[in-house]
């Protein structure tokens, strides 16, 4: 269809010029219209032999700027910054594909990572979607094979935007597929810019939902040709993208979902034909028997109830083809219809309670603490849905109403993509991730619509059906989309040719309004990226009033200080949120970290920050640990510190340990949590807030407020008398941001005889402490 | 024979020796020592003024290390003071003495010194890390404490008639110093001496413990890179690995105590200044883990100093690695002939003033294709066997020289000269390649596209295709033969002008000509077309009948238009007429581009 179109276009463009150089006042209306259509490159052309090609080299181009921006757009914290990997869980990434690229792909499989999770270690190459780092090694691989000798971390940081650029097309396959060419160009650049996806992928931010994003939308392209063709080769790629796409990320499950759902609604709607049986069929087990295959997925897509659905709906196909065969050859009708209706009923049922079982697991997994305690597993709110999507939040339902009026198998997939993806956007934050690419895509449908009516003309669209003309208006807004400032003299020239038609007024008014939407979305977008998502959240940054810049890079400076100057097998105690950061930058062993897999050694160590200090220190002997790093934002205002998160830390720790852990016991009697002289006795006492406010009461930050006063809390801090007896401050960074202190070994056991002491004094200097030694005796025998 | 021939050995060796001994016959006569301890290293500097009082003139001297100073040596070179303040450097050739412990240096003289004559010579040895800290653990307030054992006397093979030492201290606080013949102590300066009379190779230890809070930075290994490229670059990188090796910091660090009070880890080093070549460009100083955000860097007039600040302090014994690179213009240091180069740069750099390296790699790679290369240093170095690198386009790597060298200080900062042979067009090869493989990039597109890999076939898509590549060249034909009469219109107006019949006869002709061309054309596509069964044909059948009445209708117009030149026609009558001509016309050509539009 879209081919035909693109034909019919062409010659249209040639015999518009024609009909303009015979008598130059006849159809100015077309005449413009044609040389607007070529543009100034028409005239280079001479005579315009190929206009097919002028097109296609036009899409190429708007493809390849669209691609083009959304890589560079991405770099603003490589420009701002340096190339390094972001935020938590890069880090990790980071630093299993380095592991990958020093030691070849079956020691990653096979790698026990012994510095996570002390002492239990963690099987890394079993609980890893070891898609990325494959990626992220190849490509170094077969760069260094050409000798371009480029560092693993730049092809780490590189990598989602590189991706993204590979969206973009594979966005532009999908929506040409759904709508048409132009509609795909301005889905293509659409997801190029669209916050919503750059949260995700900006340089650095090194993790799986960077490529995952591709493969989804890739996989759904080839889902949708498979469909389309019934051609057992294009769903052949479909399983080998799925593969790709399960070894990526656990949204895979979105698809072996999404994808039989289609299958089902396609029957229901008896919109049944053998290609959607080969298609699914084929799918159905080439894919499973593929995802098998990632060691950390394993036998789950036959065990797990995220998989049923694919199985049902496979077996329910099955029986529906087998009726069909017999429905052809037997005469008996009544009685199929109504064994055909016993059967999808049945099928029905099943795939429903499958569907309830699997979402009601997720909002029993929500209430555990410690995914609630992840910001990114809140509930999404209304402003984020309108700051990650802007006006595509507006316009999108408009295009999943132009799909539903023209339905067709294919538009039967993305309306359903558009509402499954919807309501999992409302659900978690995260999620928004998958929700952006449909947004993007029934945006285009329905800018590109639009356009079709208000920016056609008229006396083209009476012969050819309309959507040829607005095809290529379309390519040219969504080149100005990203051009963004500068081409706008271009629409004046539009708007003249619009006024020879008919409602000249209303045409260029809505025109004129769609162009500003876009053009607001393009600059909401850049300050978007810019202002929330360019922050590698690793070094801070903080302007004077001059403008001038202040690095803090204070986690660096710990986390290197640690690599430095600690043994190289020290255990290092800090909440799970720095575990990647302190594995992948200061190369200790962690107790826990992002992973969290295992909540009762996160709760131990969330137990251990909320006791008292003697209480503390019998945990820390029995993990072990040698240094514990807190963050503290206090002295310079951070407040992403520790103090901040403390009560997630009880609430953790209580779960597990309710009769030691009390949260009730952190607040005031008025139910208040406070860190000054108010606070809660027993909070001003825990380790967590010694650890941070250790020495702190004698600084005094500004000559406005008492020493000791919090920045970040706005307070005076409650206890000033800090001492420890079992811990030592050991590094302190510049900022204060990072403290990590030293365990100290038990001291030596007091001699009984005093005697003894005054015959060899001089034994006094190898015991550690100064003062204070009998309560320890009593911890000896851990 | 063979039980003979150590004895003749011993014999011949003893000989060698006394006749030495007994030939030098040279004393010190005079010996100004300085042993300056106010750095983190030892330099002794020792004026000497050698009279030969022998019989025979001789050509060379010796210089003596303590035995237990020699490890630490770093550093020996000695200069002769001419009497017109000219000092030229001697050329010390390592030797022994039997019977005697410690190192020997043999010094070549420029000129014979006679019998009875006298000479200036000014010997500087520099040790490293023979300040000891102690006590060897301190907290952070203290202050660092370290001490110097050394050699009252200078250690000479040869008797000294008068000497003074003098040492200078990094501070006025000495917690105690040997008293050998009541020195005098002013502020940091201790003086020993004058001692007459002393006997070759005396040594009597010299002990003195006092504070020295200046940085005791150590490079434990520095790796250096010097990447040449031929395109006018050369890249300099530099790994090192630094460490404190003063007294070991014990017990807490307090950042409280380091921000607040001036006097906290007063050994400790925060930062230093590493001065690069005034060329340097594109500096960069960053880690294992990036950036390291805290370094300033300031181009002067004839350096680059960047002012080195590691991420944390550097207590004692605490350690930390970074690198640190820039590009220089290859012009200041590559010199060529013809296919002869030579890269003349430092062997080793400054890194920090009176620096210490325990161990130093130096990798020169040179670019692909450089034969026979030839490594001119300035001292001896252990050259390790060449290794291959590969980067950029490379195919067959480019070489690398390696070489090592332990316990480095600032006199190394010397200049290395590497001589090779590279043949010019070996540089064409990279760019080349880049060609090449675009070359074979857009052949396999071409090639990809021209040809159909499907393996079924669509006849009704390929003849589809057919149908639209006819229709695509009818409508370029159809658009020159409208072309066509438009410049006949230009023609006739011209031809209303000028009245040159001649000239609208000949473009008649033409028009006629290129039209007929054109119209066969049409009609042999249109019968193709019949051909592939399109009924697309009937359509340009009709475009074709369309055409001639506008043909008709053009040859009308030239005609009325003679006719008024003519004076057959009143003006107002051909106006009237080709009005209707032209709306006619325009009507018919409105038609064709429907048709047109419709193919």
């Amino acid at each position: 269809m879209a081919e035909h179109h693109a034909a019919s276009d062409g010659k249209h463009k040639a015999s518009a010029n024609a009909g303009g150089s015979v008598h130059g006042n006849s159809r100015p209306g077309a005449a413009g219209g044609g040389g607007g259509g070529g543009g100034g490159k028409g005239g280079l052309s001479g005579g315009l032999t190929q206009p097919a090609g002028w097109q296609s080299l036009l899409s190429f181009s708007i493809l390849f700027l669209a691609c083009l921006a959304g890589f560079s757009s991405r770099l603003f914290a490589v420009i701002r910054f340096e190339s390094i990997i972001h935020e938590f869980d890069p880090w990790f990434n980071y630093r299993s594909t380095h592991h990958l690229t020093t030691n070849g792909f079956f020691e990653f499989l096979n790698w026990f990572d012994e510095r996570a999770w002390y002492p239990l270690g963690r099987i890394v190459g079993g609980t890893v979607y070891p898609g990325l780092m494959v990626t992220a090694g190849l490509i170094h691989y077969v760069l260094n094979l050409l000798h371009i000798t480029v560092h693993i971390r730049d092809v780490c940081v590189f990598l989602a935007p590189v991706f993204s650029g590979l969206t973009a097309i594979s966005t532009f396959l999908l929506t040409r597929e759904l709508w048409n060419q132009g509609a795909g160009l301005l889905a293509a650049c659409f997801i190029a810019i669209v916050p919503g996806y750059i949260s995700r992928s900006v340089a650095g931010s090194f993790d799986n939902e960077g490529i995952a994003i591709f493969a989804l939308q890739f996989t759904y392209y080839l889902w949708v040709k498979s469909v389309k063709t019934g051609s057992v080769f294009w769903t052949i790629g479909c399983c080998l993208s799925y593969f790709y796409m399960v070894s990526a990320w656990g949204g895979y499950v979105f698809i072996i979902n999404l994808i039989p759902l289609h299958v089902f609604v396609l029957l229901l709607m008896q919109r049944y034909s053998r290609r959607v049986y080969i298609a699914y069929s084929t799918f159905y087990i080439v894919g499973l028997i593929l995802s098998m295959q990632i060691p950390f997925v394993g036998f789950q897509p036959i065990r797990t109830s995220e998989h049923m659905a694919a199985a049902g709906v496979f077996a329910l196909l099955q029986a529906y083809a087998f009726l069909q065969y017999l429905k052809d050859r037997l005469t008996r009708q009544e009685f199929q219809t109504l064994f055909f209706l016993g059967v999808s009923l049945a099928a029905g049922v099943v795939f429903l309670t499958v569907i309830y079982l699997t979402y009601t697991g997720i909002y029993a997994k929500i209430h555990i603490p410690i995914i609630a305690s992840v910001s990114e597993h809140q509930p999404t709110t209304w402003v984020s849905f309108f700051f990650d999507l802007h006006i595509l939040v507006c316009t999108f339902p408009a295009g999943l109403w132009f799909c539903i009026k023209n339905i067709n198998d294919e538009r039967v997939f993305v309306a359903l993509y558009a509402i499954s993806a919807v309501y999992f956007a409302g659900v978690m934050v995260r999620l928004m991730l998958t929700l952006t690419p449909v947004v993007c895509m029934l945006s285009a449908v329905a800018f590109s619509s639009v356009f079709e009516h208000y920016m056609g003309d008229d006396t083209k669209r009476e012969k050819p059906p309309a959507e040829d003309s607005s095809d290529e208006d379309d390519k040219r807004n969504s080149g100005n989309l990203y051009d963004k400032a500068g081409k706008v003299r271009k629409h004046v020239s539009e708007q003249e040719k619009a006024e020879e038609g008919l409602g000249p007024n209303v045409k260029s008014i809505v025109t004129m309004l769609m162009l500003m939407l876009l053009m607001m979305f393009a600059v909401h977008c850049t300050w978007v990226t810019s202002n929330a998502y360019s922050s590698p959240s690793v070094v801070l940054a903080s302007y004077n009033h001059d403008g001038t810049r202040n690095i803090l890079d204070d986690f660096r400076e710990a986390y290197y200080w640690l690599r430095q100057n600690t043994d190289e097998h020290a255990r290092v105690m800090s909440w799970w949120d720095y575990g990647y950061q302190i594995a992948g930058m200061a190369n200790r062993t962690t107790l826990v970290d992002n992973n969290t897999w295992n909540n009762s050694h996160i709760a131990l160590v969330g137990k251990a920050m909320s006791s008292n200090e003697s209480a503390a220190y019998q945990i820390m002997r029995s993990l072990d640990v040698d240094y514990v790093l807190i963050i503290f934002g206090g002295v310079i205002g951070y407040s992403g510190d520790d103090i901040n998160k403390f009560l997630w830390m009880v609430r953790i720790a209580e779960g597990e340990h309710p009769k030691d852990i009390r949260e009730s016991d952190y607040f005031t009697p008025q139910g208040e949590f406070r860190v000054d002289k108010a606070g809660s006795p027993t909070l001003l006492n825990c380790l967590m807030y010694k650890m941070s406010y250790y020495r702190f009461g004698e600084m005094q930050l500004d000559f406005r407020t008492p020493p000791g006063f919090d920045r970040t809390r706005n307070a005076e801090i409650g206890n000033k008398d800090i001492k420890f007896k079992h811990l030592e401050e050991a590094f302190t960074s510049e900022h204060w941001l990072v403290r990590i202190y030293k365990v100290k070994n038990l001291d030596n056991r007091e001699p009984l005889d005093h005697k003894l002491r005054s015959v060899v004094p001089k034994q006094k200097y190898t015991s550690k402490k100064v003062a204070g030694h009998i309560l320890f005796c009593c911890f000896n025998q851990k | 024979m063979i039980g003979k021939s150590p004895l003749l050995a011993a014999f011949l060796l003893l000989l060698a020796v006394s006749s030495e001994v007994s030939a030098d016959g040279l004393v010190n006569e005079e010996v100004k020592r300085t042993v300056d301890l106010s750095t983190h290293l030892a330099k002794i500097t020792a004026e000497i003024v050698l009279s030969n009082q022998g019989h025979s003139a001789v050509q060379s001297f010796m210089l003596a290390v303590e035995a237990d100073l020699a490890p630490h040596l770093a550093y020996i070179g000695a200069s002769v003071k001419g009497d017109e303040e000219e000092d030229g450097t001697l050329e010390l050739q390592q030797t022994t003495i039997p019977g005697q412990s410690g190192q020997f240096y043999k010094v070549q003289l420029p000129s014979t010194l006679a019998a009875g004559a006298q000479l200036k010579a000014k010997v500087e040895m520099t040790f490293s890390h023979v300040l000891k800290p102690f006590p060897t653990q301190i907290t952070q307030a203290e202050r660092q404490l370290v001490v110097f054992q050394g050699n009252h006397y200078l250690y000479s093979p040869y008797p000294t008639r008068s000497q003074t030492t003098r040492v200078r201290l990094a501070s006025k606080t000495v917690e105690s110093y040997t008293k050998l013949g009541n020195p005098s102590k002013n502020d940091e300066i201790v003086e020993y001496g004058p001692f007459r009379d002393v006997a070759p190779f005396s040594e009597d230890t010299m002990k003195i413990h006092y504070e020295n809070n200046t940085p005791f930075l150590t490079i434990s290994s520095i790796t250096r890179t010097i990447e040449v490229s031929h395109w006018g670059n050369i890249a300099v990188e530099e790994t090192i690995d630094l460490r404190h090796t003063g007294a070991v910091l014990k017990g807490p660090f307090s950042r409280y105590d380091y921000q607040r009070q001036s006097d906290s880890g007063i050994s400790s080093v925060k930062s230093f200044k590493t001065i690069l070549p005034a060329s340097a460009q594109d500096v960069y100083y960053r880690d294992e883990i990036g950036n390291i955000s805290t370094s300033h860097l300031q181009v002067l007039d004839d350096s680059v100093e960047v002012e080195v600040r590691p991420r944390f302090p550097l207590f004692g014994g605490w350690k930390t690695h970074y690198m640190i690179g820039y590009n220089l213009p290859s012009y200041e240091y590559l010199y060529t002939l013809g296919d002869q180069y030579a890269l003349k740069m430092r062997l080793v750099d400054h890194v920090y003033d009176d620096q210490v390296i325990d161990s130093l790699t130096v990798k020169i790679i040179l670019p692909e294709g450089a034969r026979n290369i030839h490594v001119d240093t300035p001292y001896r170095i252990d050259r390790m066997p060449n290794q291959l690198h590969y980067t950029y386009l490379d195919t067959f790597g480019r070489p690398v020289l390696v070489a090592t060298k332990n316990n480095l200080v600032e006199h190394h900062i010397q200049d290395v000269v590497v001589h090779y042979n590279f043949n010019k067009i070996l540089m064409l090869q990279e760019p080349l390649l880049v060609v090449g493989a675009f070359y074979i990039l857009f052949f396999t597109v071409i090639i990809y596209v021209r040809l159909d890999f499907a393996i079924t076939k669509d006849p009704a898509a390929e003849v589809r295709m057919k149908v639209a590549s006819i229709t695509e060249q009818v409508l370029t034909l159809v658009n020159k033969r409208l072309g066509l009469y438009r410049h006949m219109d230009e023609v006739v107006n011209r031809y209303k002008q000028s009245r040159d019949t001649g000239a609208l006869n000949s473009g008649r002709k033409t028009l006629e000509a290129d039209h007929r061309t054109l119209t066969n054309e049409i009609s042999s596509l249109q019968a193709r077309l019949k051909a592939e069964g399109s009924d697309l044909a009937d359509k340009v059948g009709e475009v074709q009948k369309l055409d001639g009445q506008v043909k008709e209708l053009v040859c009308r117009s030239c005609q009325e238009a003679e006719r008024l030149v003519a004076g057959k026609v009143k003006k107002e009558a051909y106006i009237e007429s080709e009005k209707t001509l032209t709306s006619k016309r325009q009507e018919l050509v409105s038609r064709i581009d429907s048709l047109l539009d419709a193919l």
